[in-house]
């Protein structure tokens, strides 16, 4: 007696890879711009990365349209945040909230893995990173995505970000400089796009720092 | 022990129908014993390596299981894959190696000894060996030669490094970064044993420390790293 299975899945996965790093006063999100699905490439122009407030930018990958519903969910709470509060929401409050967003829906899920990338209230850097239903922990850095099992263990390499195991708790940011920092991002997707099929064209580069917020691009390999 | 004999048959038979864990939708074969093995090519000489974890599904059973094997001084096999299946292969190829050495008088080029793998692997294409080898040898002139085949022998040489096993999409990762054409022997050592560990330490099946061989001409150099013991 076999059971019957769905010939239709409400799921899909647009593929991509996105990478978030933490540095002492700045944090570095990116993401790569091509949109997928299965075999197919959809656009070779599509930005992954939303800015959802003023110090908190989030990078996801996994089902677009389920990414753009949460992100109108998350942009309607923030605006009704700043009525009530008159202040933006600060990246630590914002991770929060998108725990709970997506736990909200545990039982029929949002298909998308983010990486929420941001200053604190002391202006340093902060990763927080999520499973599909909500779970999450601030880290130094992360990744998500197709490509994220080839780029997690050469970030754990080269960041070499301690054990929350570890007593004392010790900080989670990286050392780095903000440039080495994006330099090290360039070259993790670069690699990630010579082995993964989902991840490549173009990788977008948000930079959040004191001074504000800095874009940058860099092409990948196309095929 | 009826158990897990009946469940690897099982698993070879109808592996969607039997899970890893218990109740979750199932994995396959070769993940039943979990590894990591990756080879890389230097200057003049090349590095295989392993981790040493042998478990049954995520049971571990040994922290110092030899998944590589010499075949003669300028070349090494790496098994991944189910352990019985290795150990047959290698036994089965060791065997045809010392008729070649009695005929011939002499040792076996890489090359050569990687089409008698993968003829070996294609005999059984219907019922394959459940492991996936990766060669690493020095050719004629002591040229470098590594490849990796798939269970029936689709024989893959590449230039720069193969990877096989559970952790092989973290070990493409790492490698695609740190890899650099004609490292030193010191330096691909290095290079070999920070890729391996670094992948092996995010994936639950593979572990326990890694064993390194670095082969140069003159000599070969069989080192065992210590990394996270789990």
């Amino acid at each position: 007696m076999v059971k019957e299975q769905a010939n239709w899945s409400p799921y899909d996965n647009n593929g991509g890879s996105c990478v978030a790093i933490a540095g002492a006063d700045y944090c570095v999100i990116a993401a790569d711009t091509r949109m997928s699905t299965g075999y197919n490439i959809l656009t070779r122009d599509y930005s992954k990365i939303c800015q959802l407030a003023d110090k908190c930018v989030m990078a996801s990958s996994g089902f677009q349209a389920d990414v753009n519903a949460l992100k109108k969910n998350l942009y309607a709470k923030h605006l009704i945040y700043q009525h009530q509060h008159n202040k933006q929401m600060s990246c630590p409050a914002m991770a929060q909230l998108l725990s709970n967003t997506l736990y909200y829906k545990r039982f029929f899920p949002y298909y998308s893995f983010n990486v929420l990338g941001g200053l604190d209230s002391e202006g340093k850097g902060c990763v927080f990173t999520y499973d599909a239903v909500g779970s999450y922990e601030r880290v130094g850095y992360s990744s998500q995505g197709s490509g994220s099992t080839l780029i997690m263990p050469f970030l754990d390499n080269q960041l070499k970000s301690p054990s929350p195991l570890l007593l004392p708790a010790q900080d989670a940011v990286t050392p780095l400089s903000e440039v080495e920092a994006v330099e090290l991002v360039k070259t993790v997707f670069a690699s990630a796009a010579e082995r993964d099929i989902f991840t490549g064209d173009k990788l977008e580069i948000v930079v959040l720092g004191a001074s504000g917020i800095r874009r940058e691009y860099m092409d990948l390999r196309k095929d | 022990m009826a158990d897990t004999r009946s469940a690897i048959l099982r698993r070879i038979f109808n592996p969607s129908q039997v899970p890893l864990i218990k109740g979750t939708r199932s994995s396959s074969i070769f993940q039943y014993n979990g590894s990591a093995l990756v080879a890389m090519v230097g200057k003049n000489c090349f590095a295989i390596a392993s981790d040493r974890r042998l478990g049954v599904q995520l049971q571990t059973i040994a922290t110092d299981f030899q998944r590589i094997h010499k075949i003669h001084d300028k070349l090494f096999i790496g098994l991944f894959g189910l352990a019985t299946d290795a150990q047959t292969l290698y036994q089965r190829l060791v065997f045809r190696h010392k008729l070649y050495q009695l005929r011939e008088e002499r040792d076996m080029k890489p090359e050569t000894f990687s089409s008698l793998v993968s003829s070996i692997l294609y005999e059984k294409r219907f019922g394959p060996y459940f492991c996936q080898p990766v060669i690493g040898g020095l050719g004629d002139d002591d040229k470098p030669f590594i490849c990796t085949m798939d269970s029936i022998g689709a024989k893959e040489l590449a230039k720069d490094f193969v990877v096989a096993g559970t952790a092989s999409k973290s070990l493409y990762g790492a490698c695609e970064s740190m890899f650099k054409p004609d490292m030193e022997p010191e330096e691909l050592f290095e290079t070999i044993s920070q890729a391996l560990l670094s992948s092996v330490d995010r994936d639950c099946l593979s572990g326990w420390g890694g064993h390194v061989y670095v082969v140069t001409p003159t000599e070969v150099k069989e080192r065992i790293l210590k990394g996270r013991m789990d």
